[in-house]
């Protein structure tokens, strides 16, 4: 066996494993929804089972799942629109134009990551109590934007960075406003980076759970936070929140792949030589 | 009043001067040149009249109005850049269309206009292609087409034949000419291919380090540089310059001596006052000038070294007393062999004499 084979089969395997390593929890997810309170606290754990789907029918009755469920696709998509009609603008500003403060400006976006969520959890729950704004898709949108805008900003700066600046040139010179030169070149140009910062929007609102839990009580309860809610003091039901941990899990892998078909690679390809 | 005027364009980035006090005028249907070096300051010109770019001080006017503050759309000039600048998700037809939508033109005058553009520029096939799947000359049609549907009172090029290969930049540069010839508007050209300049240009701009060096007809500037950097730019192969001193002056006249004179002291006519005798100065000739059969009043000996064939003519590269290399041009190919012996004649009234400042005698 030459060299060159050995370093492929290692090369094949490490993939595998890690690969396995990321989809081992998914899998364990996906699996466990479908055994029951027996099978799911067997130990050694069981590799066969019979499948049953009453843990599905059990989350399906209970109105929190589809309500966090409703609840969560407002909220996240609600943040995701927002965060690009905000942040593509802010993006565009900040890869294209001079201006007095640029890099402060810059650097403010980042320290919003720098902080611990939880650092903020007590005084975001005061401020929104005084709002009265607790249990609200509101409070819910308005903090997911302080995550999700830098994020929005930052890949798409980057991206808008890379479009040639002689194509905006022969905008201008061809008439187009600055509005145009934005809208009909910049987001287009910029599809990839704007679709990764919306998947990455997207599925954070969608997740997020120690501010929905700290913010929520019925009315606006996402997913996960009803997912953790079967938990209570006595018992566990692994099974149901297994089964409504997939069922959160679903809509982001679609939305994902819709979204994914716009990260194509090249796509400014034949602009300039 | 010319037709386009650019009074006293200063152009800085920050302490760094990029034009220095640049004046120029360009008459209506005319084909300038700007040429010069890489960092002469050339295309920031270009980009200034364009209005991509801001004047630090200075005035520019077009058609009689001073544009100097006005933004570029509203200037009426296109411009066809370097790397074409097409918009890569649009169609051929989108990209040419653009500046008509722009403006609000009705959408079947559009079709028209771009239906027009297509066929003078043959690229009627290409309209519902993205750029992506043309060839260079073909988007460097596109490019043109953008430029010339909107009917602009100016065209701005921008080295656009640089990225093309060797064959398709002597065809696109017909084009041009003819493009030119067909419209009769005024384009402005910057290149820094002094074949460009010479073969496009009613009138060559010579920049060096953000001054116009001279402003003339190709042939003004081939017959009478006014300094040594512009007597090497323009003409091809380069002019051969020689460290000469002075040794006698007179009225229209002046004696020289070179070590590789084979007959001592030469006498050139002079149309300047003459330099005092000690002197040195440069003396330039022309590769094209000089030939190995004993035709013309004065020669340089020369040792032969290599010959460059290129069919027709070849160029020939010779050693003179001093060390320094000359080139000669000459038809047909050259008999000599390396180490060989070679006189190089021409006429002094063919030379050009400059003085230690470069500026021409």
């Amino acid at each position: 066996m030459t060299s060159r084979t050995t370093g492929r089969i290692a090369h094949f395997l490490g993939l595998v494993l890690v690969t396995a390593c990321a989809l081992f929890p998914v899998y364990w997810m996906f699996s466990s929804s479908f055994k029951n309170q027996v099978d799911l606290l067997a130990a050694p754990p069981v590799w066969t089972f019979t499948p049953t789907l009453q843990n599905y029918v059990d989350v399906f009755a209970d109105p929190k799942t589809l309500n966090g469920t409703i609840n969560s696709f407002i909220v996240a998509s609600a943040t995701t629109v927002l965060a690009l009609l905000f942040g593509t603008p802010a993006a565009y500003a900040l890869a294209r134009f001079e201006f007095r403060g640029k890099a402060d400006l810059w650097f403010w976006f980042i320290t919003n990551r720098m902080i611990s969520p939880i650092v903020l959890a007590l005084p975001v729950y005061l401020l929104a109590q005084q709002a009265r704004l607790l249990d609200t898709h509101i409070v819910l949108v308005l903090i997911y934007l302080t995550f999700n805008l830098p994020i929005v900003v930052w890949i798409c700066t980057d991206q808008f960075r890379s479009i040639p600046p002689e194509l905006e040139q022969a905008a201008r010179l061809e008439g187009a406003s600055q509005f145009r030169i934005f809208w009909q070149l910049y987001l287009p140009l910029g599809a990839p980076g704007v679709a990764v910062s919306a998947i990455f929007s997207f599925i954070f609102s969608w997740n997020e759970l120690l501010y929905a839990l700290v913010l929520t009580r019925r009315a606006a309860q996402t997913a996960p936070v009803a997912a953790t809610s079967y938990m209570s003091g006595y018992e566990v039901p692994w099974g149901k929140i297994m089964a409504t941990g997939s069922v959160i899990v679903l809509p982001v892998i679609v939305f994902s792949i819709i979204v994914s078909r716009h990260m194509v690679r090249g796509l400014t390809m034949g602009a300039t030589k | 009043m010319a037709f386009l005027r650019l009074q006293n364009i200063v152009k800085r980035y920050g302490d760094l001067p990029v034009l220095r006090d640049v004046s120029l005028e360009a008459e209506k249907g005319e084909f300038v040149v700007f040429v010069g070096p890489s960092g002469c300051g050339k295309s920031t010109l270009l980009r200034i009249i364009a209005g991509l770019e801001e004047t630090t001080d200075g005035q520019v006017f077009i058609d009689g109005a001073d544009v100097t503050d006005v933004e570029p759309a509203r200037r009426e000039v296109s411009m066809v850049f370097q790397s074409y600048a097409l918009f890569p998700h649009m169609s051929v037809r989108n990209n040419i269309a653009f500046g008509l939508k722009m403006s609000g033109m009705p959408k079947p005058q559009i079709e028209e206009a771009v239906a027009e553009a297509a066929r003078i520029l043959q690229i009627e096939p290409l309209l519902d292609r993205k750029p992506r799947q043309l060839s260079g000359g073909q988007r460097q049609r596109v490019a043109i087409g953008r430029a010339i549907v909107r009917q602009p009172k100016l065209f701005l090029f921008d080295e656009p034949l640089s990225n093309l290969d060797a064959e398709l930049r002597a065809q696109m540069r017909i084009e041009i000419a003819r493009l030119h010839r067909s419209l009769g508007v005024t384009m402005i050209f910057v290149t820094h291919d002094q074949v460009e300049a010479m073969t496009l240009a009613d009138r060559i701009v010579v920049l060096r380090a953000g001054r116009i060096e001279q402003v003339g007809t190709p042939s003004e500037l081939y017959a009478r540089p006014a300094n040594m950097f512009v007597a090497g730019f323009i003409g091809s192969p380069r002019m051969n310059f020689l460290d000469v001193e002075v040794v006698g002056s007179s009225q229209g006249a002046v004696t020289l001596v070179h070590p590789a004179f084979p007959d001592g002291p030469v006498s050139f006519p002079i149309s300047r006052p003459a330099p005092m005798a000690g002197e040195r100065v440069s003396l330039g000739l022309r590769p094209e000038q000089l030939n190995l059969e004993g035709r013309g009043r004065a020669s340089l000996a020369a040792t032969f070294d290599i010959a460059e064939n290129l069919g027709g003519t070849s160029h020939v590269y010779a050693q003179i007393a001093g060390g320094e290399t000359i080139n000669i041009a000459i038809p047909g190919q050259p008999r000599a062999t390396p180490g060989e012996r070679l006189l190089a004649s021409f006429d002094p009234q063919d030379a050009y004499l400059f003085d230690r400042d470069a500026q021409a005698l």
